[in-house]
């Protein structure tokens, strides 16, 4: 690095600088600006204006059943669409890892559901669901099996949602356990074939196993998408039956725009965000594991 | 490492840079303005809502453009998002709205909290501003009463509306019953016209959390309770009146409705009623389109509209203001606005919007007028002139209405779930009043 | 060189034959006729329903064979004008992938060249607050700098959703490429500058092409920041389709024709670029 103009010698803070500046304004500061207005008593309703009040929001929260009820729901929605996600995909995973006709086209219809929109996802969802007009109902008369009311249903409309979630996303399991299945080394299946194993054996002795890893990294993205999870509740329930489906973020979202009580919206935001950053900082902790337990993860090395 | 103070100024220059790149100039108004059309040359900014009295005022734009040289930017939205744009616009500190629709028991006393109208009495007593035949006495007094909050007027009604019951003739009729005149005839009759195995149900009504709230009002009223007192500011959500009435509710829609009746608001209840589903729908008489116009309803020439049925109490309907027309305080084109705002309320284009929109407006001689009336049936005018006494609120009188609302909804959803009315009504009693206490 | 950098999705491609289910070919032929039809259906009933009238829609038990109207898509293009929002959407996805790639390049070249994880840690903080933590915020900035009723406002925050997808996608891709590469051209006496224009960047366009992809689609599906920063203007598509169900009656026929409209975009890109994609949304997962 002797020779070079300006940009040569300063290239290590020019280069990420544009990015770094953008992320500040865009991010940074508002996320900064919601804890500030979390300690003010900022509400359009009572018109109390934005000045600083303390930590005041945030015992409210505490004895506010209905936040508590929207941290019981966005824990419930994503631990069972999540957990689903998880089995269904790896298993959907295992099934495809070995060459057979079709192959591309099966992968190719897999990507569809994650990279359709998802309100418009919602709205067809919203049509299938429909409780006397709807397919699905239809489907289950037809079968004389009972026919819940899905989204319509205090009881069923979170796992109503969290099956189109399922949908949305299981593939996204799938492709990684996919790319995880064709990084495992051949050697420990090899050393299976011969001392006789069957495939279900070797798949929960060895395969499983050694891809802990891959389901581990797979299962944290997946969580915080899923606890972040909006645009179909939003779209499908506003929250409804009565507050059943009511999760953080359509919480806040209400306290923040349809109530404009923006210092109490900020700090179930604040809550919120530590609920996020804390599920990925354990994922960069996880990826930052040693490099023998993650290698297998990774192709290339 | 940079500065994180400086990194803002300078990504806030860089964006402040892109901005001026990106603005489009606005005309100076009145630039250009000639004897007869003093604000000729200026854009105003209205916000309206995916409603059809927008629809129908639409297409008659190009008439005020042509006639003032206004250019007017109709921008609609559904109801809880305008409202949503409107606030966070306001809030931000400076908005370009000029004029905006708005929902004057909904938002008015929560605007004007915040000084975001422009007192439109001001316009009204300055005849420069409004000229006699502008005819101010011919607007709905009960109307503009709903419109102003303490001194000030906060919007010019547009939309008038009460809650009727629409009902389907050819059923009743093949059961042998008449229209229902109080609700223990709406439930008997509703017993007897739903047979669940051939989906046909006696009642449908809104079931979700908060629109619920305001077609409910009437039963409330009906059944001789209320939201709270006036005077003492005390919650009157677990009296017995309210409890008799939100039970009456509930099991209407539990026993006589269609599955799903969480989820609907007007517009899927509606459905419900015009896909000949439901024989007895109560709701306000303004969207009655969705159901007598044979383009929109499988049953158009089988409906009936009859006044809101009595309960305990005598009939005590709400018939309120349900859209108005208003002015920011900081429009950047004042007379512009009023000069839009007066032409949309006139008796021209109100009868106008009547006859295209069939949305019942708020002057008398609209209603008057041939051509005003003619998309009302006359069972509809009826029933509307029946209304006339109604209360002029379907929802508290509170500046936190949504909030309000919502735990009062929490009650009625918890009814027609067949849930814990009195534990839910406890609750919803003690944090209404805790509102309304933080109002005081 | 390129077979160096081989990506997920290649490897994928060739299972290996050390793990396999041996079922047999009847049992795994239904169970993959199942899993497809599960994420197929939706599609189907989408597009069916789109050509139905609103009677036939709700029909039961469905028609299959009827007889297909376009009325439904008149109506999405003629009075709910969705054409003017598809070339909405078409602006902000391409405005926003513009910017994300102008200054996510750079600083995924950074990140990768000198090892920078507090900058990498710093981008994909984007992918994890949660939007509406940021709406306010953000209407207010805007506002003071004049941008609320603009492309910008809309293309500036969706930049900041795919962003860290760029970042993601790229710092592997630079990674791999060797660095005698480099080297060989700074020898030569190219300033970094020259050496990136001329050997990096023409090496990296399936990387490029896979961030964009990616950080397009996200654009193109986001609902939250369009909902509150857009006007009538300005309108993307899936606040279109929000819009849709405000008043009147629930138009089946018309929502389900909307959807596909603004579906078939993103699907017809994902088919054509599988393999960009599939290596794309598994680049952070698997690579270290």
């Amino acid at each position: 690095m002797t020779e070079g103009g300006f940009a040569d010698r300063h290239a290590r803070w020019l280069f990420p600088a544009p990015a770094l500046l953008f992320v500040f304004a865009l991010m940074v500061f508002p996320i900064l600006y919601t804890v500030w207005t979390s300690l003010t008593g900022w509400d359009l309703g009572t018109g109390r204006p934005p000045t600083f009040i303390g930590p005041g929001n945030y015992e409210n929260l505490l004895g506010d059943e209905r936040f508590r009820g929207a941290i019981g729901r966005t824990l419930y929605f994503t631990v069972i669409a999540v957990g689903i996600e998880v089995v269904l995909g790896v298993a959907i995973a295992l099934i495809l890892n070995r060459e057979f006709r079709g192959r591309r086209f099966v992968t190719s219809i897999l990507l569809l559901p994650m990279m359709a929109t998802p309100v418009a996802i919602a709205m067809v969802w919203l049509l299938m669901y429909e409780p006397t007009a709807g397919i699905v109902n239809f489907v289950l008369r037809s079968l004389h099996l009972p026919t819940p009311l899905w989204i319509a249903g205090a009881e069923s409309v979170i796992p109503a949602l969290a099956l189109v979630d399922i949908w949305e996303w299981t593939p996204m399991v799938v492709l990684i356990t996919l790319a995880g299945l064709a990084s495992l080394p051949s050697d420990p299946f090899e050393a299976a074939a011969i001392d006789g194993a069957s495939t279900l054996q070797s798949i929960r002795l060895i395969t499983l196993p050694l891809l802990v890893p891959t389901i581990v990294v797979a299962t944290l993205l997946r969580l915080i998408d899923a606890l972040k999870t909006f645009d179909i509740i939003y779209t499908m329930t506003g929250g409804g039956p009565g507050f059943s489906s009511e999760t953080l973020n359509v919480f806040s979202y209400q306290q923040a725009f349809q109530y404009f009580s923006f210092g109490y919206a900020s700090s179930v935001l604040v809550v919120f965000f530590a609920i996020v950053l804390s599920i990925s900082l354990v994922f960069t902790y996880v990826r930052r594991e040693p490099p023998s337990r993650l290698a297998v993860a990774d192709g290339r090395r | 490492m940079l500065h994180p103070s400086r990194a803002a100024i300078a990504a806030l220059t860089a964006l402040s840079v892109i901005g001026t790149a990106c603005s489009s100039g606005t005309p100076a108004p009145g630039a250009s303005g000639s004897g007869g059309k003093p604000y000729a040359g200026t854009t105003i900014r209205v916000l309206g809502a995916n409603h059809p009295w927008a629809d129908a005022l639409k297409p008659l734009l190009p008439d005020f453009e042509a006639k003032t040289g206004i250019k007017v930017n109709l921008e609609q939205y559904g109801e809880d998002q305008l409202t949503q744009k409107l606030t966070t616009e306001f809030t931000a500190g400076s908005s370009d709205i000029d004029a905006f629709m708005q929902r004057p028991l909904q938002e008015a006393k929560l605007h004007q909290q915040n000084g975001y109208y422009q007192d439109l009495n001001t316009y009204f007593k300055d005849s420069n501003k409004t000229p006699a035949d502008y005819e101010v006495n011919d607007i709905s007094k009960a109307a503009l009463g709903t419109e102003a909050v303490g001194d000030v007027l906060t919007g010019v009604p547009i939309v008038v509306e009460a809650e009727v019951l629409y009902y389907r003739k050819d059923l009743l009729q093949a059961a042998g019953l008449s229209v229902p005149k109080t609700l223990d005839e709406l439930k008997a009759a509703a017993a007897k016209l739903t047979d669940k195995s051939k989906e046909q149900y006696g009642f449908v009504a809104r079931g979700q959390r908060s629109p619920a709230v305001t077609q409910f009002s009437s039963f409330l009223y009906s059944y001789g309770g209320d939201w709270f007192d006036l005077k003492t500011k005390k919650a009157s959500i677990d009296t017995p009146e309210f409890i008799q009435a939100v039970t009456f509710y509930g099991s209407l829609l539990r026993d006589y409705g269609p599955p799903g009746v969480l989820n609907m608001s007007f517009p899927q209840a509606a459905a419900i009623v015009s896909q000949g589903k439901a024989a007895m729908y109560t709701d306000a008489n303004s969207i009655y389109q969705l159901m007598l116009d044979p383009k929109q309803s499988q049953v158009a020439d089988k409906m009936g509209v009859a006044p809101f049925p009595a309960g305990p109490k005598g009939a005590n309907m709400y018939n309120v203001t349900s859209w108005g027309l208003s002015m920011y305080a900081k429009a950047p084109h004042k007379d512009a606005a009023w000069e839009f705002i007066k032409w949309a309320t006139s008796k021209e284009i109100v009868i106008k919007t009547q006859a295209t929109g069939a949305v019942p407006g708020a002057r008398k001689s609209a209603f008057d007028d041939p051509q005003g009336k003619s998309k009302f049936p006359a069972d509809w005018s009826a029933a509307a002139a029946a209304s006339g006494g109604g209360r002029g609120y379907d929802r508290p009188l509170i500046v936190q209405v949504q909030k309000g609302r919502d735990i009062i909804g929490d009650v009625i959803t918890t009814s027609i779930q067949g849930g814990d009315i009195a534990g839910a009504a406890k609750k919803a009693q003690v944090e209404f009043q805790a509102l309304l206490d933080s109002e005081k | 060189m390129a077979a160096a950098r081989t990506d997920a999705h290649e490897r994928a491609a060739v299972p290996t034959q050390t793990v396999r289910l041996r079922l047999g070919p009847v049992v795994r032929f239904l169970t993959i006729a199942v899993i497809l039809t599960f994420f197929l259906a939706p599609f189907l009933w989408m597009l069916l329903n789109s050509f139905k009238t609103p009677i036939e829609v709700i029909t039961l038990p469905p028609k299959l064979v009827f007889e297909p109207t376009t009325a439904n898509y008149e109506n999405v293009f003629q009075s709910q004008n969705f054409g003017r929002y598809l070339v909405n959407s078409i602006v902000v996805g391409a405005g926003s992938v513009g910017i994300g790639l102008l200054i996510g390049l750079p600083a995924a070249y950074s990140i990768a060249k000198w090892d920078q994880r507090g900058v990498a840690t710093a981008i994909l903080l984007a992918r994890i607050v949660p939007g509406i933590t940021l709406l306010v915020p953000l209407f207010i900035l805007f506002r003071q700098v004049h941008l609320v009723d603009t492309f910008a406002s809309l293309i500036l925050t969706h930049a900041l959703v795919g962003l860290p997808f760029i970042v993601t996608v790229m710092v592997p891709f630079f990674k791999g490429i060797p660095v005698e590469l480099e080297e060989a051209a700074r020898i030569d006496g190219a300033t970094l500058l020259q050496t990136l224009r001329k050997v990096i960047l023409p090496i990296s366009g399936p990387g490029i092409v896979t961030a964009a992809i990616l950080a397009f689609v996200f654009s193109w599906n986001n609902f939250m920041f369009s909902v509150v920063l857009a006007t009538n203007q300005t309108k993307t598509v899936p606040v279109a389709i929000y819009n849709f169900i405000s008043y009147a009656q629930v138009d089946w026929g018309g929502l389900m024709a909307a959807a596909v409209v603004i579906t078939l975009p993103v699907l017809v890109l994902a088919l054509g670029t599988q393999r960009y994609i599939v290596s794309g949304l598994t680049a952070g997962a698997v690579k270290g």
